[in-house]
């Protein structure tokens, strides 16, 4: 019924993946949400790795070691990313990222 | 596992999944389900690296993504109590770009694909090995030329420096300050 | 010891320096009445250090040698253009120095008396330090851009003290005049040393490459086009001599005239003169200091330095000793009719400087006479001058007015300050045996051997009228009655600024015994002219004579001439108009030049720039929509760009 699938699949998939998380990016208004949808792009781009690892470079483990290099700056982003969204919504309470088009810190009236 | 009919009909079933939940996460107004489409997503993603056969990266995927990230987001949403509220819609404008943008991102990316002749998989390729786990310990702590202690390290100092980071951004400065 | 006193010599100038950042950065505040102990210490271990070195080269150096004992390359710009920073010591520097650190420390004790209680007391002798550094390394030194730095500086200091008391508006306006005059005559100064530079410069390298006198090139890579050594020398002279200048004079010529009229800004000799009189409005230890005793001689030490110049040239000699003559004259006049004591006293200076202009000018390369009657002259003039200054400073403390109207009957009052004015006033005179007597008489003397008997007359009338206004001067201050409270209530200073009084009376007495002549020209037979003499002294006495007749009796006698004279007395007492000759040029000047300057600055060149700056605020107006703030207008833009970056790569690729 469906083709076996082989690395063309498998890439469209990612590919499809990250650009949905383009779009959420581009087009949440939540900050958070913003942040979801930078964790798929992430999500899509190790899939991508390890496409290419299990097709293309099935001898080594380089792909894999890199995934795990990801993995650990995505949780480093998320933490800092998570930090300034507090203190932003501790400013401004909100988290509305069309709102934060101001680039002093006297910005409290615009909110 | 990457062989036979399973593995065909496991990956149609997680790409299917994944796309919808992505879908879920790009499109829902409710933060908090978004969140949840994102565990989804996550989860079927691990499930997609398992068809590939990479059972470790699969357990760190669960473990990271889902057990720490999201559950880090899930908190973030709730700290700034906008979890039950719904999020504004984009303007018109906005999502216009961004589809078009985003689509066109996926058309050049896909005719690359599509134009580019990747060497055949041989069945030897698609084995799965086992052995993996004592590979990359042995590849991210090796000091040999194709070795990423450096990077390892380097990562490590990555992490401390954001925990401290977090702290030193998110906590409350002044009384008058907040 | 000698050695090192000679190897050494900068410490000299160094020593206000270091004074200088001494008071400047901790004698502040509560600390500041240490200013003037600094100041005065620093400043007497340089004159120690200049005794010494004075006394070292009398008894070690051949008498009149020259030598650069220390030196720094500081700029080079081609092998024959290396300026550097050094000392050179010769008899004029010798004597230059030790006038210099004599009268700065005798002026410092006397201005911690004088400033005492003042506001600016510290600023006051970082000023001070500063001019003794700046004068002291333009004495010492050895080429023409050290000096031009330094001589820059000079006029710094001056503009600052002159400008000391800058609440008073007469203050700034005569700082500005000084600064704008003395760095309007400095240009020339510097065009001349640019000529100087460039053509001796190209002579060396000539001479060395062409082999044309290579024989007067000797050690050729330690000639320097800018060195005093090199510029004196006699091949360098003959061969600017013979080279065409402008305006039909030769190289030399135009040469030696920039920078005499440069030395005539500093020197205020006419017609750029018209600084000095204002520069008054400093304190009056400044004026002894600056503008009577060391920096005003400036112009006169350059000359001398560059005397062989001005000698080999002939022409530039005579304009200088016509511009001697005509200021020594014409001041001379009008400080007879000035009241304001300062006045009296910087028109003195004016004519005393024109006198040793006077002489530079009648001394010719065969008759140097008059240039060692010159340095004498400096070196007696700065003595009782400064004393008259620091006197006069002495009965203004007192008296609370400049002007000799109010003051009077002062003799008892001030005995100190009486006597040692008294000394100073007769020493000016030309009244045997004290100092100006002696040099006065060498510079007529000179005048007459070298046959420029005009000159001769001139000095010997000027000599009477250099009488008559000291005297005058004298008798309104301190003879006959009270004219003011101010006088009534006046009493004599405190020993700190008597001390100084006294010292300068010791030397304007004995300083005309020392054979200066001698020592700065060594073998110039010097013949004592018994006929010069007599009629010096009895211009002198001709001077004081019709002084006493004028102002000591009845007061109204000197009224009745004044009033005879009529207009001529209204022109001389407006020193002849001359600021406002200069106010009518400036105005012109403004009128014609920098008028339609400014129009066309604001109207054609501000153009320009505001076109320029609308067209840029016009497309900024319009781009700035493109910066929304949105980070995600910002990322959608990016993506933009990198799926343009990939398409390209890809087609490139395929």
């Amino acid at each position: 019924m469906f083709p076996t699938p082989t690395i063309t699949h498998w890439l469209t998939l990612s590919a499809l993946l990250f650009s949905i998380g383009l779009y959420g990016i581009f087009t949440r208004r939540n900050a958070v949400g913003v942040l979801l949808s930078i964790e798929m792009t992430l999500n899509s781009a190790i899939l991508n790795i390890l496409i290419f690892n299990r097709f293309v470079a099935s001898d080594d483990v380089d792909g894999q070691v890199l995934v795990l290099f990801i993995v650990a700056a995505a949780a480093a982003e998320a933490v800092v990313a998570l930090a300034i969204f507090v203190s932003f919504y501790r400013h401004r309470h909100t988290l509305d990222v069309t709102q934060a088009n101001h680039i002093c810190d006297q910005g409290n009236s615009a909110s | 596992m990457y062989d036979g009919t399973v593995a065909t009909l496991f990956f149609y079933f997680f790409a299917v999944a994944s796309i919808a939940l992505a879908l879920g996460v790009v499109l829902g107004r409710r933060l908090l389900r978004s969140a949840v489409c994102l565990i989804g997503v996550l989860g079927s993603s691990a499930g997609l690296t398992l068809v590939l056969g990479f059972e470790f990266i699969a357990g760190i995927q669960v473990l990271v993504f889902i057990g720490g990230i999201v559950v880090l987001l899930l908190f973030a949403i709730m700290m700034t109590s906008e979890g039950h509220t719904f999020e504004q819609r984009p303007s018109a404008a906005r999502r216009v770009m961004g589809g078009v943008v985003a689509t066109a991102f996926f058309v050049v990316t896909l005719s690359v694909y599509v134009h580019t002749d990747f060497p055949p998989a041989t069945a030897e390729d698609l084995a799965v090995s086992h052995e993996d786990v004592h590979a990359i310990g042995r590849k991210l702590l090796s000091n040999e030329r194709d070795g990423y202690i450096v990077p390892f390290e380097v990562i490590s100092l990555l992490l401390l420096a954001a925990l401290i980071g977090g702290i030193v951004i998110a906590r409350k400065h002044d009384p008058e300050d907040t | 010891m000698t050695g090192f006193l000679f190897e050494n010599a900068w410490m000299i100038p160094a020593l206000p320096l270091i004074s200088i950042l001494l008071i400047g950065l901790f004698a502040t505040g509560s600390n500041a009445r240490f200013a003037g102990i600094i100041g005065s210490v620093a400043i007497g271990t340089a004159f120690l250090l200049t005794c010494g070195l004075g006394l070292a080269y009398l008894s070690s150096a051949e008498a009149g040698a020259s030598a650069v004992t220390w030196s720094i390359e500081w700029l080079r710009y081609q092998d024959h253009l290396v300026v550097s920073l050094g000392t050179l010591i010769d008899p004029i520097s010798l004597l230059l120095l030790f006038v210099v650190t004599s009268v700065s420390l005798l002026v410092h004790v006397y201005s911690i008396g004088y400033m005492a209680g003042d506001e600016g007391y510290s600023r006051y002798f970082v000023f001070l330090s500063l001019f003794t550094f700046s004068m002291l390394g333009l004495v010492l030194a050895p080429n023409l851009l050290q000096m031009y730095v330094f001589w820059e500086l000079v006029g710094v200091s001056s503009f600052l003290l002159i400008g000391f008391y800058y609440t008073l508006p007469e203050a700034i306006a005569a700082s500005k005049k000084a600064f704008i005059v003395t760095r309007f005559a400095d240009l020339f100064f510097l065009a001349g040393i640019l000529v100087l530079g460039f053509f001796v410069h190209q002579w060396i390298v000539d001479a060395e490459w062409g082999g044309v006198t290579a024989a007067a090139v000797q050690s050729a890579s330690a000639v320097q086009a800018l060195d005093f050594a090199t510029i004196n020398s006699e091949p360098v002279l003959a061969h600017l001599k013979d080279q065409p200048g402008v305006l039909g004079l030769d190289l030399l010529t135009v040469a030696m005239l920039l920078v005499f009229i440069g030395a005539a800004g500093k020197s205020a000799m006419f017609p750029l003169h018209v600084w000095l009189p204002d520069a008054m409005a400093g304190p009056t230890p400044v004026s002894a200091l600056i503008h009577a005793a060391t920096m005003v001689v400036a112009g006169v030490y350059l000359v001398a330095r560059l005397f062989p110049g001005f000698a080999a040239s002939g022409d530039a000699l005579d304009v200088v000793a016509a511009v001697g003559c005509i200021t020594c004259l014409f001041s001379a006049l009008i400080a007879c009719t000035q009241t304001d004591i300062k006045r009296v006293l910087a028109f003195s200076t004016l004519s005393q400087i024109g006198y040793m202009m006077l002489a530079l000018g009648v001394a010719s390369a065969e008759h140097p006479a008059g240039l060692g009657a010159a340095m004498f002259h400096l070196f007696t003039h700065a003595f009782f001058k400064a004393l008259l200054f620091l006197g006069a400073g002495s009965v203004i403390h007192a008296v609370h007015s400049n002007d000799v109207a109010e003051m009077g009957g002062l003799r008892k009052k001030m005995p100190l300050t009486h006597a040692t004015f008294l000394i100073a006033t007769i020493a000016i005179a030309g009244v045997p045996p004290l100092a100006g007597f002696f040099s006065k008489d060498e510079i007529l003397g000179a005048a007459l051997d070298g046959e420029h008997h005009l000159i001769f007359g001139v000095g010997l009338f000027v000599a009477a009228l250099t009488a008559f206004y000291m005297f005058r001067v004298y008798i309104l201050t301190f003879l006959g009655g009270h004219k003011s409270d101010g006088a009534a209530k006046a009493h004599e200073s405190p020993p700190i600024m008597t001390i100084p009084l006294v010292v300068l009376g010791v030397m304007s007495v004995c300083g005309g015994w020392i054979a200066v002549s001698q020592f700065v020209l060594p073998g110039v037979e010097l013949h004592a002219h018994l006929l010069v003499m007599g009629l010096s002294v009895a211009a002198a006495v001709v001077g004081i004579g019709s002084a006493f007749w004028l102002y000591g009796g009845q007061a109204n006698r000197a009224q009745t001439m004044a009033e005879s004279m009529g207009g001529i007395y209204r022109l001389v007492q407006n020193k002849f108009y001359i600021d406002e000759v200069y106010l009518f040029v400036t105005k012109m000047i403004f009128r014609f030049i920098a008028a339609p300057a400014a129009w066309f600055d604001r109207h054609v060149v501000d153009a320009v720039m505001n076109l320029s700056a609308t067209v840029v605020r016009w497309v900024g107006a319009r781009l700035n929509v493109l910066q929304t703030g949105q980070v995600q207008t910002y990322g959608i833009w990016m993506i933009n760009g990198t799926i343009l970056v990939l398409l390209f790569l890809w087609l490139v690729q395929r």
